[in-house]
């Protein structure tokens, strides 16, 4: 048994399993509990697991590509020296073609991450000071619920690329899919 | 021999189950559960409720998941001597395979224990006519609950996570 290409393989699982299984919680688990609560309380509670919630991606991203990096240059299919990439890499063959489509999608899936940490994540961190007017109040909160809203919307797009890759992936030790 | 579409059908249903046993745990115990303290008691209650009764079906339909598409991908790869023979005991692969089902059955122990018992006693109600006593006793048993519901789910975790190393290792063999 190859010792280091099972610490690879388990770093890989356990990223994807993290960064899949995060994506489905949130849809399938949190998004309904929001509502039971009320939505200043979602609020609060998105921004914080918001917070958390993209480190964790992020280094479930990573981790992923890191450990598939790795387990191709251990099967001698990326190597530093010319050429750098074998024969089964080829985009003339089934495997070359999917290991290229699931680095096209983890490539998007950063993007997306990068979305939400940058952009959809401190949308929601909008401060009520006592001076506001009710009007300013009503749009301020508006402007939360569609931020939680577009927050949404990026964890479904990230859930169904996260679906896809895994498809991907799975496929590979059967020759790929495309 | 079977075709390409089972055994890919069969290895993508696993990695679906893994995910949402492995990184729905991780997620639900690093995440969401500790988001519950940024909100107001009350309301931390509600969530932590809805989020874990829903989370419930999920771990449970991934346990059974694993195994049906487990099962699945010993007999799509030609494997399924291991799960009868004495090849159970006497290879590497086998043994690994052996010790997964194990853990297997402890999170589904774990599980029941989680469902039937504990969940149960955190949502149930003291009644009106309640003595203070009576009332008093149903709140140490809800905090013994929880004591026992945390220490449960992180065991269940760490036994997730040696349930994918070990079939992690599989593909090369097996470890035990």
């Amino acid at each position: 048994m190859d010792r280091w290409a099972t610490v690879w393989a388990f770093v890989h699982v356990l990223s994807w399993a993290t960064y899949m299984g995060g994506a489905l919680v949130m849809e399938f688990v949190w998004r309904p509990a929001q509502q039971h609560l009320p939505p200043s309380q979602t609020a609060v509670a998105c921004q914080w697991m918001g917070r958390r919630y993209r480190w964790v991606a992020l280094a479930a991203l990573l981790g992923a590509g890191s450990s598939g990096a790795a387990r191709l240059v251990a099967a001698g299919q990326i190597s530093l020296s010319p050429p750098v990439f074998g024969d089964q890499l080829a985009l003339s063959n089934g495997y070359g073609r999917t290991i290229l489509a699931t680095t096209v999608l983890w490539a998007v899936m950063l993007g997306t991450v990068g979305l939400l940490s940058l952009v959809a994540h401190p949308a929601l961190h909008v401060r009520m000071r006592s001076d506001m007017t009710d009007e300013e109040r009503g749009a301020a909160r508006s402007a939360v619920m569609k931020a939680i809203r577009r927050m949404d919307i990026v964890l479904r797009v990230d859930l169904v690329l996260a679906a896809v890759a895994a498809l991907l992936g799975a496929s590979l030790s059967f020759g790929g899919i495309l | 021999m079977t075709s390409k579409f089972v055994n890919v059908l069969a290895a993508y249903l696993h990695v679906i189950g893994v995910a949402t046993y492995l990184g729905g745990s991780l997620i639900m115990e690093f995440v969401v559960g500790p988001a519950q303290k940024a909100i107001p008691p009350a309301q931390a209650q509600v969530m932590g409720k809805k989020t874990a009764d829903r989370f419930l079906w999920f771990a449970w339909g991934a346990l059974a998941l694993i195994l049906a598409s487990g099962i699945l991908r010993l007999y799509s790869t030609n494997r399924e001597s291991f799960l009868f023979g004495d090849s159970l005991f006497d290879t590497d692969f086998g043994r690994t395979l052996l010790t997964m089902v194990i853990l297997w059955l402890v999170l589904v122990i774990n599980g029941s224990i989680i469902t039937f018992v504990l969940r149960p006693r955190l949502t149930g109600k003291t009644t009106a006519g309640a003595s203070a006593a009576q009332a008093q006793a149903h709140q140490q048993g809800q905090m013994q609950a929880v004591k026992w519901l945390t220490w449960l789910t992180r065991t269940d975790l760490g036994i997730a996570f040696v349930v994918a190393l070990l079939g992690s290792s599989l593909q090369f063999g097996g470890i035990a």
